[in-house]
């Protein structure tokens, strides 16, 4: 595998007002692997995302992204390197205004002077390789969450991203479509040279897709490699993570039962 | 009592903001337009919404509010013996005053509110971050379409509203009270000068971009206000707002420049 | 991407090498439609192809209707591994007619 950065964060702070969310996270995507993020709630997975996708500027650091620093670029050279990414969001953000194949299609009308015909083709490939064919028509208030997702995806990948993001690609999805969308996942990466950043939970999604991991906890970047030696890893946070250990909620008994007694204020 | 200075100060500070946001929004929106690509069909799907759509309340409060006026106003001059000016007096109030105001608050209601619901919904289903993510400027692709449309809807919206509320002045005037009908007509064509006419055009413009712009800025800096994080909750509460502000703002400016063009 | 369009007694041979993405597509399509255009069934050489998007399969596939539909013979020669890969993933593998010699290709027209 080449060993290039696609991506590449340095002493990345990032705050909401005066809360810190991020400190000091470092680390490098190389191009042509999958990188899951992953971190329990409220480690800061999101924000890091949403920094990434240069929707939120941080506090200090750099994110060098195929050669631009998106915390201090124009908005021309931003707009230049979005070009070049595919984002499928949480929700799906599909526009309920369009029908789904209008989605799909809205980066290539704004940004190529492609022919009809090329357009309508790309966006029924698309559609076939997430399963939605029959549905193009749809407008997206008539679909299901799984089927969101999936028309997210297609819309995501139609211009053939050489960075992809993933918000939760399988939360809400049945065994069979998440296992679907894991080998599509693989496949992207494989044949079409795609960079791919997934934030997700999903513990068997992660070890089916993963290249390397990045773990998160409290806004830290707590641990990133291979899946073997995160497996093997002898960090404890990991560890909890990984065998999904509830956190332990020790407490004196008689201070317990005031709170479950006390007059409300 | 430190509090409430605290509170007052924390709105004051954050009300600034928000007004130097929104008048940023209008010079981002403004220097963009004048860039490829040119954006048609959505600024007549605007104009479609804006517009054709507030047609039917536009004119049933446009004669609703002439035959109002025709009979407050007879009932006025009556009493001097000066029935004859009823056309004027109809036709002035309603070109310089009542209609730019009463259309800017119509459409305010009508199609205000849903642009801010809908700017506020797409800003919070992440809708707004998709597109800046495929390198879709939103500001300009979203926002700008309705604010060209609703300031070339307003004041023709006016015009309609002005035409059917002196119908409705006559309507009472003429037809219900007897008012001879030349009286009426040829006072309005005598009183009316092109310095009132003026005044009603640069009225409903204004009015026009600062409906449009409040109620747009309201429901795409959604995320920014303080109803930022409530969801659904928020959407209303932002929309109420927007509402309200407008219609103070288009009241507020409706002095103004009356009383700097007079 | 390069292209050599060369034309044999009953049918055009198109030659591709390279990567074909967004930029280089509409011209693959102009090769084909014109080649389809004017009468001839079209062979496509795809060995030496690098890289192919989705732009580029549209191109083909626009190609295959049009030869379809006008009762031309229209095929895939010696298919690269990239761009068979691609074909895999978008399910297109099963849809054109794969060629591995010419003479496969000459004696079904």
């Amino acid at each position: 595998m080449e060993n290039t950065s696609a991506i590449s964060i340095s002493n990345l702070d990032v705050d909401y007002g005066s809360r810190r969310i991020l400190s000091n996270i470092s680390f490098d995507i190389r191009q042509g692997e999958i990188m899951v993020i992953m971190g329990g709630s409220g480690s800061g997975k999101s924000t890091l995302l949403r920094t990434m996708l240069g929707l939120k500027k941080p506090s200090a650091g750099h994110i060098n992204m195929l050669g631009t620093d998106i915390c201090h670029a124009s908005q021309k050279e931003l707009y230049k390197l979005r070009e070049k990414m595919g984002v499928a969001f949480q929700g799906g953000a599909l526009f309920t205004s369009m029908s789904v194949t209008e989605n799909i299609q809205l980066p290539l009308r704004e940004h190529t002077k492609l022919d009809e015909n090329t357009i309508q083709i790309m966006t029924r490939i698309k559609l076939d390789m997430v399963n939605l064919l029959p549905y193009e028509n749809l407008m997206p208030s008539e679909l299901s969450g799984g089927m969101k997702k999936r028309a997210a995806l297609a819309r995501a990948i139609i211009m053939d991203p050489k960075l992809l993001f993933f918000d939760e690609p399988s939360a809400g999805l049945d065994p069979i479509t998440s296992a679907e969308l894991d080998n599509l996942i693989v496949m992207l990466k494989e044949t079409m040279r795609m960079t791919i950043v997934v934030v997700t939970h999903e513990l068997e999604s992660v070890f089916a897709i993963a290249d390397r991991i990045a773990i998160l906890g409290d806004g830290e970047l707590i641990q990133v490699g291979t899946p073997e030696e995160i497996k093997s890893s002898t960090d404890e946070r990991v560890i909890n993570l990984l065998n999904r250990t509830p956190r332990e909620n020790i407490v004196d008994g008689d201070v317990h039962l005031q709170r479950l007694t006390r007059d409300n204020q | 009592m430190i509090r409430t200075i605290n509170n007052l100060g924390n709105y004051v500070l954050t009300s600034i903001e928000e007004i130097g946001r929104t008048f940023n929004l209008l010079l981002i929106i403004a220097w963009k337009i004048l860039l490829p690509p040119y954006q048609i069909f959505p600024i007549i799907k605007q104009i479609y919404f804006i517009g054709a759509r507030s047609l039917t309340v536009i004119i049933i409060s446009g004669v609703t509010i002439g035959m109002v006026l025709g009979l407050q106003f007879y009932n006025t001059l009556e009493r001097f013996g000066s029935v004859g000016v009823l056309g004027s007096a109809v036709a002035l109030s309603i070109i310089r005053e009542l209609g730019p105001v009463m259309t800017a608050l119509m459409v305010v209601g009508r199609a205000g509110s849903s642009i801010c619901a809908e700017l506020g919904i797409m800003r919070i289903s992440e809708q707004v971050d998709a597109l800046e993510c495929m390198a879709i400027s939103p500001d300009k692709y979203l926002v700008a379409p309705k604010l060209i449309a609703g300031i070339l809807c307003v004041p023709l919206l006016n015009f309609v509203f002005n035409v059917v509320a002196i119908g409705g002045g006559y309507l009472v005037g003429v037809v219900l009270f007897g008012v001879a009908e030349g009286s009426y007509v040829n006072g309005m064509i005598d009183s009316v000068v092109w310095a009132d006419v003026r005044l009603g055009l640069v009225k409903s413009l204004i009015f026009g971009m600062l409906i449009t712009l409040i109620c747009c800025a309201k429901g795409f800096y959604l995320h920014l206000s303080k109803y930022g994080s409530q969801g659904a909750e928020g959407v209303s509460r932002v929309t109420t707002d927007a509402v309200v502000i407008s219609s103070i703002s288009v009241l507020f400016f409706d002095f103004l420049i009356g009383a700097l063009m007079s | 991407m390069k292209s050599k369009l060369s034309a044999e007694s009953n049918y055009d041979v198109l030659e591709l090498s390279g990567e074909i993405d967004l930029h280089y597509s509409p011209q693959l399509r102009e090769m084909i439609l014109g080649s389809l255009k004017n009468g001839n069934s079209l062979l496509i050489n795809m060995a030496e192809v690098s890289y192919i998007d989705s732009s580029g399969i549209a191109s083909l596939v626009e190609g295959f209707q049009t030869a379809k539909t006008a009762n031309l013979s229209y095929g895939l020669l010696t298919i690269s591994s990239p761009a068979l890969q691609v074909l895999t993933l978008t399910r297109l593998d099963r849809v054109f007619t794969l060629y591995d010699t010419v003479e496969q290709f000459q004696s079904q027209l």
